[in-house]
């Protein structure tokens, strides 16, 4: 039987023009000079010495709010700087080719007020509020993160429409109580909320209908800075040890109704949408470190002596070589068409965004460990820049959803989802 | 039964409330400066109206949309009376767009003054 696929192509020509030429040069040199150095800097450090003030985290996240980079989901009208979805996908390559962990850290940043952006019809003082101070922010004083994650629910709080996510018995750990219009939350976030420990503001996930389950949620633009919110201890990880991560808790924090994005009646939805993005983001930073990755074996396998010769006139390196370019050349396109398709289509189909993010995923681990194989010894020493591209890229298939949980929802979704198939 | 009755109907009110919108000079200059044909498919009743740089426009056109709004006749009321919001509504699929993001983003600081004028409008119409 055949089935009735997506033609991503068919939402817009990808075509690059000079804009997106100037772009690729531009944040490829700002990561060279900047991003990269930095992030290896950090590997180095304690999570907590990661986030005092003068370390490398700051230096990076302030100059990329000096070159306005906070600002590329936030379009023109509101001062932003508003890439289109090749600009997007050509700005996160470069970025997570010198880091996969401060390309997230610049991703989830500007989340808070990119869906401020989406509510200003229905509150327009929200824009004097959140969004001008953000996008004239230079200093990185104002700071976003994505706080959805709970210590009980890891991927199966990010993957609606299945069973588990309307059962009674699941249920947040972050609970609202309604007061008038406003809600009081209390309870916490997990450790691995991205920026957790540094931003000022997020998007925030939280309970306010129990005897829904998890679909019984709320989205709210939260203020970090209020009474009441307190950071737990910076996360210690295996790799993206430049990207902050920690608990956030809450008690008895008063949110103002004009800051609630939606409650129980859209927030299943409205969690599809926000992964179809965040998905369809995250297989871009796969992408890069994927590319980083060969770059650094192409570049070792042309000065390593092996045999007598350099590693790269070996034809079995070769074919290697080869097998990396065709997966990474793949992902790439699949990306693309994805980012493309799903920023141009509103609601996403997020089944696509969480293929192309286990895909690129996939291959950016695959093109690690066998650059490793390839660098031998070198590649388990701490001297040679692959051993912490190896840890950074692990950590990819399980971020953002863990690649098992996204793929049994594709496969719920193949079965019985809103598409045929 | 639908807000407006049929084709003609919608026409004349939410077709004749974005051409009063668009003869408001802060409307339709900050439409021309932006450049964004803006193309309404509306379904109960089944209509199409175009919003762009050379004003307004009802019926199929031999124009190329920068943003399409897929969305039901009753869902533009409500838009407008603010009781849905664009998020919300874009999740539930009430409202389904085709065009890039930012572009439908930047529509959204150009409809502020219709929020005022909208239920004035549609009460003069008797809606």
């Amino acid at each position: 039987m055949a089935y009735d696929y997506l033609d991503l192509q068919c939402a817009d020509q990808i075509v690059l023009n000079d804009d997106h030429e100037a772009l690729k040069k531009q944040v490829r040199k700002f990561v060279n000079e900047v991003v990269k150095p930095a992030s290896i800097e950090l590997d180095k450090m304690s999570a907590l010495d990661v986030i005092k003030e003068g370390s490398p985290y700051w230096t990076v996240m302030r100059k990329m709010h000096e070159l306005g980079y906070h600002t590329i989901f936030i379009p023109e009208e509101l001062g932003g700087i508003g890439l289109d979805p090749l600009g997007l996908h050509i700005f996160f390559e470069e970025m997570a080719a010198g880091s996969i962990g401060l390309a997230v850290a610049c991703g989830v940043d500007v989340f808070p007020s990119f869906f401020t952006s989406l509510i200003l019809p229905d509150y327009p003082e929200l824009e004097e509020l959140i969004i001008q101070p953000y996008v004239a922010d230079r200093d990185c004083s104002l700071l976003g993160c994505w706080a959805i994650t709970e210590p009980e629910h890891g991927s199966d709080i990010l993957t609606p429409y299945q069973d588990h996510f309307h059962n009674p018995r699941i249920t947040h750990q972050l609970v609202g109580k309604p007061d008038g219009d406003d809600w009081i939350l209390n309870g916490q976030k997990a450790a691995w909320v991205s920026n957790g420990t540094t931003a000022t503001m997020a998007l925030l996930f939280f309970g306010t209908d129990p005897s829904k389950g998890l679909a019984g949620g709320g989205i709210a633009i939260a203020d970090l800075t209020v009474p009441g919110v307190s950071r737990g201890k910076a996360l210690e990880k295996i790799g993206q040890r430049d990207l902050p991560q920690g608990e956030i808790y809450f008690d008895d924090v008063r949110v103002p109704k004009e800051r609630i994005v939606c409650t129980a009646d859209a927030y299943e939805q409205m969690t599809d949408l926000v992964l179809g993005a965040a998905n369809a983001h995250m297989a871009v930073m796969c992408l890069g470190g994927a590319r980083a990755a060969f770059e650094e074996t192409l570049t070792y396998t042309r000065e390593r002596v092996q045999g007598g010769k350099p590693l790269c006139e070996h034809q079995d390196i070769q074919r290697r070589l080869a097998e990396m370019f065709i997966e990474i050349e793949a992902a790439r396109q699949l990306s693309r068409n994805v980012l493309n398709y799903n920023l141009w289509s509103f609601p996403p189909h997020t089944t696509y965004s969480m293929v192309s993010k286990i895909f690129c995923s996939r291959t950016a681990f695959d093109v690690a460990q066998n650059a490793l194989q390839i660098f031998g010894g070198n590649g388990l020493s701490k001297e040679y820049h692959i051993e912490k591209l190896f840890r950074d890229i692990t950590s990819t298939r399980i971020e953002d959803g863990s690649n098992e949980t996204l793929t049994l929802a594709v496969g719920h979704e193949i079965l019985f989802g809103e598409r045929p198939y | 039964m639908p807000v407006f009755k049929n084709t003609e109907h919608l026409y004349e009110t939410l077709g004749g409330f974005w051409k009063a919108l668009y003869e408001r000079q802060d409307f339709s200059q900050a439409v021309k400066s932006a450049g964004i044909q803006i193309k309404f498919e509306i379904t109960d009743p089944q209509a199409v109206i175009w919003v762009g740089p050379d004003g307004v426009e009802f019926g199929e056109q031999n124009l190329k949309p920068d943003v399409t709004m897929q969305l039901a006749g009753d869902t533009c009321h409500a838009f407008w009376k603010k009781e849905v919001s664009l998020p919300v509504a874009l999740a539930k699929r009430q409202i389904k767009s085709k065009g890039n993001i930012a572009k439908v983003m930047k529509l959204l600081p150009l409809v502020k003054p219709a929020y005022d004028m909208y239920p004035e409008y549609m009460k003069k119409h008797g809606l």
